[in-house]
């Protein structure tokens, strides 16, 4: 009997957390499972006074609209404390003179499976795709983040600082996704997690489910799939319903309980002969109500319904996509953004009036079938129509140098006369990542009172020729080309020189 | 910018349709190593800043084409050859290169990787040898990756067959859309093999299995007549496929080898230095490690540059500046896509990141030009701007690497491409959306 009594406080915690965010009780049981920790309590500001960086002299692209021909970014604990023409130096603070180099606000991958699949590409690396069942909603990637995948080192190396590590695509419902920093050194995804960062639920269309498990259980068809996603969604309600209904019996049965006993009897008062009188026995105290059978993969639908779980969806065409936003709209959530979403040029105007962003690839096509139409100018395009575009990697090359695919999906928009700015395919890879991920107050942008997530780059970050030089993430310095390179466990004793140079001490 | 009239522009259209109905015979008959003779007509470029692809940088260039081949080439000296009253291109401003020559793909073998029913890039059989494999009779002209490729300024390729350990033959396509018949220069360049943990489950067996078949080939001919009578004993493959092998090691085409291991790199070597053959490396992640020793032997190593990551144990090396250090090593650095045949046009992209990694310019696009020529043994008639090659051209708005330049104009066989894709077309239909919702009202 301990077993239901663990669930039932985990239950009540996660009651707790709810309560911040939505409304009154009756409260169905939500996403935040047990063991994940609501990360803003653990958000790290280290006590003591705030160090403090000066960044001087930079064009500073904010990804606000404002680009500053030169300008200052003072940097206060994890935080920007300020953006401006010549800042006043504070006393103490580290100065770095970035002699005109070309500062953004670090890069956000919508769409990552660095550390579930892991580099060796070896059989026992191979965490991506829980692929033993269609819908695995009840699953998280964050429990099969490896934090020593030496992809990670390359993808900070390339101005990333936040991306979203998320289940395969073999499945209808992969899972739940987690967004993590690209801080070094940590040991477990709960030191990579982003403080606060909502969970995502990772939901796939089209040929991938189709191919898994044609041979198997099935879906084998498109009707299959989507047959699957209504199922989903309409059991979730209806677990949702149970739920209220628990909680509705429960705190009445509470309030009964906990009701004064009712005053005894006045002998003296004469009992009015009906019929209660005479089955008047001592009080036999109702039963508690039993809570509805837990599921964490419904648990994780709810969440979605509720708002508080962001739909990622993997989706090419713009049938497919049109309709799992009707699909979306019959059971009242949203779809936050479409993934690969190679025809999202398409149905441009749909998805600017649902607010469904759409994670591209600059020019990535012809793969499969439903990748067949995609085109470069697809960001452009969207983002010409209202929609919100982001280019995403998929990919442990392409997170490598997004700031490229952005310029590729810019020039081929400019070149076809869609006026994209430079600030704006910033946005594709920075705010409105950030916004996807739901973490757009703290990072995503230069402004006071974000995040110190930032890139340094040699020069205009939409050349060729440019690198990251240097990279902060939440005020950190954790990279800087050529001198602070941190490496995984994984790469120690095959780098080629450090078994032959002398380490140097720390 | 652009300069050309449009009467010039329709003529070269109309030339460009007409290579199509009437020319060469089909390319499995070919044996040549002449490219098609095209039949565009005379175009003049003038005043633009000429690459000649071997290093050579020409100022206020003059550029002839004719019939498919260049035939001036040379600096404003040059314009006194012209012929009075000619239609001149105005390429001041512009950049001029070779075009791209894409290494080992499989450009019109697959329309979409994951549908099989697209593919003729691999012959499906058990055995491992299938040097007779001539994947390019199968080549699809209309393919709609071929013009995506050409409008970026892709003008020639590799085609290679896949899978076993000898794949088959490689051909040498110039991207001329729709010209079924016409479509390969150079058929059978190479014969495509790969190393490293490619047979029996180890590199010990691929190894003894190659030298197999290099030792039954080279005996093969005279041994011919006893095989006929069922007098010898038996060999390690089919005739055909012994025969295919003949050119290699006759030292009149190439053995391409893929191998991405320092150690096996070094095996490569020891076996071509065995059998004399003209061996080109593909992939050669950890090339760098055994620098010195590929710029003894000459040998080519074709890598793609943003491959930097461990993918797997014989790639542990991996880094960004392989092609750097390969070519201050001496090296004949080639660089590629290798893998994916929709991208190509993304190889000026990867020629940047070299650059961006420590190769010097001009290095880098000679290893996208003559470079790749020379890997495949046809720089004779590609790769780079001399009077009589194949007149093969890009005009580029800026830098061709840079991700802001594009390709202005593009010449294959000196016939101006169409910049019309089948992605520009889905663009042009998708661009304004409110058609459709006046079509549903």
């Amino acid at each position: 009997m301990r077993r239901p009594a663990l669930l039932l406080l985990g239950l009540s915690a996660a009651l707790a957390c709810d309560k911040r965010g939505q409304g009154p009780a009756p409260t169905p049981p939500v996403a935040t499972a047990p063991a994940a920790p609501t990360a803003t309590e653990r958000d790290p500001e280290p006590p003591g006074p705030r160090r403090q960086t000066l960044l001087r002299g930079a064009i500073v692209m904010t990804a606000t609209g404002k680009t500053y021909a030169r300008a200052d970014l003072l940097i206060e604990g994890s935080k920007i404390a300020a953006v401006g023409v010549d800042l006043p130096v504070p006393a103490g603070a580290t100065v770095i003179d970035l002699g005109g180099k070309t500062l953004t606000p670090g890069i956000i991958d919508t769409h990552s499976h660095l550390g579930v699949y892991a580099a060796p590409g070896l059989v026992g690396h191979s965490d991506g795709n829980e692929a033993t069942a269609p819908n695995t909603a009840g699953i998280r990637a964050g429990d099969a983040y490896f934090p020593q995948d030496p992809q990670i080192d390359r993808a900070r190396a390339g101005g990333v600082t936040t991306m979203q590590i998320l289940p395969g695509s073999a499945n209808l419902f992969g899972g739940r996704s987690v967004t993590v920093r690209l801080i070094p050194g940590a040991r477990s995804v709960t030191d990579a997690r982003f403080p606060g960062a909502p969970e995502g639920l990772k939901m796939a269309c089209g040929e991938n489910p189709k191919r898994v498990y044609g041979s198997k259980s099935g879906p084998s068809t498109r009707m299959g799939n989507v047959a699957g996603h209504r199922d989903a969604f309409q059991r979730a309600s209806e677990y949702q319903r149970s739920w209220a209904k628990y909680h509705k019996d429960l705190s009445e049965w509470t309030a009964k309980k906990n009701a004064p006993p009712p005053p005894p009897p006045d002998p003296k008062l004469k009992q009015p002969a009906d019929q209660s009188d005479t089955n008047d026995k001592p009080d036999k105290p109702p039963e508690e109500p039993t809570p509805p059978a837990r599921d964490f993969g419904l648990e994780t639908l709810v969440g979605v319904l509720r708002g508080e779980i962001l739909v990622h969806n993997h989706c090419y065409r713009a049938d497919e996509m049109s309709l799992m936003l009707e699909l979306a709209a019959t059971y009242g959530f949203k779809i936050r953004s479409f993934h690969h979403a190679t025809e999202a040029y398409k149905i441009a105007d749909r998805l600017a009036a649902a607010g469904t962003s759409a994670s591209v690839w600059a020019d990535w096509w012809g793969f499969k079938a439903e990748a067949l139409d995609g085109i470069r100018e697809n960001a452009a395009l969207l983002t010409q129509a209202g929609a919100r575009a982001i280019i995403h990697s998929d990919s442990a090359h392409g997170i490598q140098r997004l700031n490229q695919e952005a310029a590729k999906a810019m020039f081929a928009g400019r070149h076809a006369g869609i006026d994209i700015t430079d600030d704006q395919a910033l946005r594709w890879i920075t705010a409105n990542p950030a916004w996807a991920l739901g973490v757009a107050e703290r990072t995503g942008t230069l402004e006071t009172g974000k995040l110190a997530d930032l890139v340094v780059w040699s020069g205009d970050p939409f050349s060729v020729y440019t690198v990251a030089e240097q990279v902060f993430i939440a005020g950190e310095l954790v990279y800087v080309r050529g001198k602070l390179e941190p490496h995984t466990d994984f790469e120690l004793g095959y780098l080629p020189d450090e078994l032959t140079a002398p380490q140097a001490p720390k | 910018m652009r300069t050309l009239p449009v009467t010039l522009a329709l003529a070269l259209l109309s030339g460009l349709s007409g290579m199509s109905a009437e020319a060469a015979p089909p390319a499995a008959r070919r044996t040549t190593a002449a490219p098609t003779p095209a039949r565009a007509g005379p175009v003049y470029l003038v005043g633009g800043e000429l690459h000649l692809g071997d290093g050579t940088i020409i100022k206020d260039s003059v550029i002839a084409m004719d019939r498919g081949v260049f035939t001036i080439v040379g600096g404003p000296e040059a314009r006194a050859r012209l012929p009075a009253g000619a239609t001149l291109v105005d390429a001041r401003t512009r950049i001029i290169t070779p075009g791209l020559f894409a290494a080992d793909t499989q450009l019109g073998l697959i329309e979409i990787d994951q549908e099989a029913s697209t593919h003729d890039d691999g012959k499906a059989t058990e055995h491992p040898i299938r040097a007779a494999h001539d994947a390019a009779q199968g080549l699809n002209a209309a393919s709609s990756l071929i013009p995506v490729q050409a409008v970026e300024g892709i003008t020639s390729a590799a085609i290679a067959p896949t899978g076993g350990l000898i794949s088959g033959q490689v051909a040498i396509i110039d991207l001329v859309h729709g010209d079924h018949r016409g479509l390969v220069a150079r058929p059978r360049a190479a014969t495509a093999a790969h190393y490293g943990q490619t047979h029996a489950g180890s590199r010990a067996a691929t190894l003894a299995m190659l030298r197999e078949v290099l030792a039954d080939a080279r005996s093969f001919p005279s041994r011919r007549a006893a095989f006929d009578r069922a007098q010898s004993r038996p060999l390690s493959a089919h005739p055909l496929d012994l025969e295919a092998l003949q050119p290699i090691l006759r030292g009149q085409a190439v053995l391409t080898l893929s191998a991405d291991r320092a150690s096996d790199i070094l095996s490569a070597l020891d076996l071509a230095a065995e059998f004399k053959l003209r061996l080109t490396i593909i992939g050669g992640a950890e090339a760098w490690k055994v620098a010195d020793e590929l710029a003894r032997a000459k040998v080519p190593v074709i890598v793609q540059p943003s491959q930097n990551l461990p993918v797997s144990f014989d790639s542990m090396g991996a880094r960004l500046d392989n092609a750097a250090l390969l070519h201050r090593a001496g090296v004949p650095v080639v660089l590629a896509i290798l893998g994916g045949v929709h991208n190509l046009r993304n190889l000026k992209q990867e020629a940047g990141i070299a650059v961006a990694n420590g190769m010097p310019w001009e290095a880098a696009l000679t290893a996208v030009t003559l470079g790749p020529a020379r890997a495949y043994g046809v720089e004779r008639t590609h790769g780079s701007i001399a009077v009589g090659k194949v007149a093969n051209l890009v005009v580029w708005s800026g830098d061709p690497f840079e991700l802001s330049s594009a390709a202005v104009q593009v010449y294959v066989r000196g016939a101006l491409v169409p910049q019309v894709t089948r992605q520009t077309l889905l663009r042009d239909r998708y661009r304004d959306l409110k058609q459709f919702n006046q079509k549903r009202n």
